[in-house]
């Protein structure tokens, strides 16, 4: 049994917001809504990186515990949805969630509050797989067909990934070794590092990730 | 007792059942359960977190200044305002951690809903209890023949006005705040997604009415309320339940005008906290409704506390309470016995009347008095 | 299958015995006719029907004087209803459906909740007042309260079902709806229609006279 997770490199992200677009586009998201976005810290100034965020499917998701129809359910792949035939559109999972990945379509009363709508790992949601009811509430449900989302499987730097989380780790890992590497090749702190061209391992970076 | 006073209390000691129940089950996640993922990595991040902890308020923690720990700490942005640049053009999306949304889960899910289980239990069994104990208060010289004109027809159409949207918003309010843990496992979550999605639309459009109706209220008895001398002497002797004398008091004594100022004072934090929370295009970010909903959740349930006490002594409570506030009439021996300054008052004032005027008047006979009292009372 | 039966076959009953009903008592109200006025007219009547149609729309003085409740709860309900009823988007949209086959002008979201909280209010206001006002509640019979009550639970099914999302609520709106449309002519709702023809007699009648009023 997977347990699915993305995993953002904040190392390799460089702004270019192909998920958000790939998400959007994939998933037909209604409009005001953005699944995906990419945040970038200190922008402009040294130590610049973007990270790109989404629903995190967290293990006790907050969104879960505070919905009061309790219309979340968490798949056998680790993987947090909504049944939308249920969720009233409070909001309360807007509050609660650390991400904002909740978010209210801008139809609906009060000019704000349809049904919440949210990232599902591109899973679709409870209904019938692949169904034409399933992608109108939901969007598109990827995993089923045995492909992973499409934001990371778009991710020109692969700075965003998605998968099994044991195998992600690995991936990581890897990197992290190899950065380590090159930091300690150059002798200076990593985060001044990279923003120097890379000696000694150029054009190397990516390939021996 | 008469018969339908005890049926009351056993409809009563029903409802403080269901209630204590619903403080007992708040933690069941029905859909959560069963699906036991196994996630060592979480558990590894508590540790680390843990660890991470800084010995005192204001020092840094102690991985400080080790690659990605200053990165992390720009990502977490805890107690500070958005960072962070985005394409996303809408409020707080620059914000990657939301800190105060797991502490508004804490308030929600630890605090306020066993808590309003509980507290609406309890205040249920305690006004069983103390009917049981204290009994209806009696008018001690018995009914008489001679009525006073209590309240006009617009005051008490107002007062049917707030109480009626009152008691729609505290159903609807409650269906919402403890279904889960109540209603769905009667119900099915199907069934209950229904009455919940009635109950937030209705409780959104009858909300802005609160405002109106708190409105109306305030400027018509806003005069009456203002504490005076004698007050003091009520509250110190518990409004006559300590002792056996009743305190004297003016048109409202200083039970009512407390209660007053509780419905206008928390009453209005309630229904602004609504008004921030059911309109979220005014630009408030999640901390405000975090917030919002944290003052509309303590205030509506003092406020549903204190109307619970307020309708057991209006109606089973009191003996020619509820009167006044049906008919616009009320005995002259309960007002004596209950608001005797006012009551002495209209009686120099030549306000009291028959029964049978009062029967068939309620203040629209012929050459029905003036309530010079009423205005008096206020000054 | 009660939702079928809701949607489809009451739906039409309804609507039938709405427009015959109303068509009826207005053809037998007409039918009685007017008294013929041998006096020779001063004025011809119909512009005096016509300025009364709309003149009595205006609250009079001792109208504004007296009935504060009443005057402004009065047009706070009438006005929202109206708008309520015909600039709503779903109901245009149902009307555009159902009826006549094509739509008109909505109001926005926010101004569709609006006049539903002026109406609510407005009729909350009345009903009670209706209830606290010894001459009133001398002078209301059932029917009265049937009516308000009958409209009040429309209103509030109709809030309910807001969110436009679950078909019981919709049918439980609709339902009412239909019963709201079955009561409709055979009860005082029906001064919907009939304010013209009163208004317009009382106008005509006393511009002959060549009194204005």
């Amino acid at each position: 049994m997977a347990r699915m997770k993305f995993y953002c490199d904040a190392e390799r992200c460089i702004e270019c917001n192909g998920c958000v677009t790939a998400c959007k586009n994939e998933n037909e998201v209604p409009w005001g809504v953005n699944r995906r976005r990419v945040v970038t810290i200190k922008d402009g100034e040294p130590g610049e990186r973007s990270l790109s965020v989404a629903c995190m499917h967290c293990s006790d998701a907050p969104c879960a515990a505070v919905c009061p129809v309790d219309c979340f359910y968490t798949t056998e792949d680790g993987v947090v949805l909504h049944d939308k035939d249920i969720c009233i559109g409070c909001g309360y999972c807007f509050y609660a969630c650390p991400f904002g990945a909740p978010q209210f379509p801008a139809d609906g009363a009060f000019a704000t509050r349809g049904k919440m709508d949210k990232c599902t790992f591109c899973a679709g949601g409870p209904l019938e797989d692949n169904s034409a009811e399933e992608f109108r509430k939901y969007g598109s449900n990827r995993l089923a067909e045995g492909k992973l989302p499409l934001c990371a499987e778009m991710c020109s730097t692969k700075a965003l990934l998605a998968g099994d989380a044991n195998v992600l780790s690995e991936i990581y890992r890897k990197r992290i070794v190899n950065r380590a590497g090159r930091t300690l090749q150059r002798g200076v702190s990593f985060q001044n590092a990279t923003l120097r061209s890379p000696r000694g391992l150029q054009g190397k970076a990516s390939t021996i990730e | 007792m008469c018969r339908p006073a005890s049926g009351m209390v056993i409809l009563l000691v029903l409802i403080t059942l269901l209630a204590t129940f619903s403080g007992s089950s708040v933690s069941a996640q029905t859909r959560q359960e069963g699906i036991q993922i196994p996630n060592p990595g979480a558990d590894l991040w508590r540790e680390v977190r843990k660890r991470q902890q800084p010995a005192a308020p204001g020092v840094k923690a102690p991985m400080s200044g080790a690659p990605g720990v200053d990165l992390w700490a720009e990502i977490e942005q805890t107690g500070r305002a958005p960072v962070g640049t985005t394409q996303i053009k809408s409020v707080d999306s620059g914000m990657l951690i939301n800190a105060i949304g797991d502490e508004w889960r804490r308030f929600r899910m630890e605090r306020l809903i066993p808590y309003a289980g509980y507290a609406i239990a309890g205040m249920f069994v305690f006004v069983v209890l103390f009917y049981l104990i204290r009994g209806r208060v009696p008018i001690h010289a018995g009914p008489s023949d001679k009525r006073l004109l209590r309240y006009s027809a617009y005051e008490r159409t107002i007062h049917w006005f707030i109480a009626s949207i009152f008691l729609f918003l505290a159903l609807t309010g409650l269906t919402m705040l403890l279904g889960r843990s109540l209603l769905i496992p009667l119900l099915g979550p199907e069934i209950f997604s229904i009455l919940a999605s009635a109950s937030k639309e209705g409780h959104n459009l009858f909300g802005p009415l609160f405002l109106l109706a708190l409105a109306l209220v305030f400027f018509r008895f806003v005069r009456r309320n203002i504490y005076q001398r004698g007050d003091l002497t009520w509250l110190l002797r518990g409004g006559g339940v300590i002792g056996k004398k009743h305190v004297p008091s003016n048109f409202f004594n200083m039970g009512e005008k407390s209660m007053f100022w509780m419905l206008v004072l928390v009453g209005g934090v309630t229904a602004i906290s609504g008004v921030i929370l059911v309109f979220p295009v005014l630009g408030q970010g999640r901390e405000i409704m975090a917030l919002s909903h944290v003052a509309h959740g303590i205030t509506a349930l003092v406020m549903i506390l204190v109307i619970i006490g307020h309708i057991y002594i209006g109606t089973i409570g009191m003996e020619g309470a509820l009167e006044g506030m049906t008919t616009g009439y009320c005995d002259l021996n309960w007002a004596r016995e209950h608001h005797d300054w006012w009551a002495e008052r209209c009686e120099n004032n030549g306000e009291v009347v028959t029964v049978e005027d009062a029967h068939g008047a309620e203040g629209f006979a012929p050459g029905a008095p003036k309530r010079q009292s009423i205005v008096e009372a206020g000054e | 299958m009660i939702g079928n039966f809701i949607d489809g076959p009451l739906w039409y009953f309804s609507l039938g015995v709405f427009l015959l009903g109303v068509a009826w008592r207005l053809i037998a109200i007409v039918r009685i006719g007017v008294a013929v006025d041998f006096s020779e007219p001063r004025n011809g009547g119909s512009g005096g029907a016509l300025r009364t149609l709309f003149s009595r729309s205006l609250p009079r003085r001792p109208v504004i004087t007296r009935g504060k409740v009443q005057l402004v709860a009065g047009y706070m309900f009438h006005l929202g209803l109206f708008a309520l009823l015909f600039l709503a988007q779903p109901h245009v949209e149902f009307i555009s459906e159902r009826i006549t086959g094509f739509g008109w002008v909505t109001l926005p979201h926010w101004g569709f909740i609006l006049v539903s909280e002026v109406a609510f209010a407005g009729l909350l206001l009345l009903l009670l007042y209706r209830l606290m006002n010894p001459v009133t509640r001398l002078i209301s019979d059932t029917g009265d309260y049937t009516a308000s009550l009958l409209v009040f639970l429309v209103m509030l099914s109709g809030c309910l079902a807001l969110a436009q999302a679950y078909e019981g609520l919709r049918l439980l709106h609709l339902l009412l709806a239909e019963l709201l449309l079955i009561y409709f002519p055979f009860s005082t709702l029906m001064h919907a229609f009939t304010f013209a023809i009163s208004r317009g007699y009382t106008g005509a009648s006393m511009a002959r006279k060549g009194v204005n009023a």
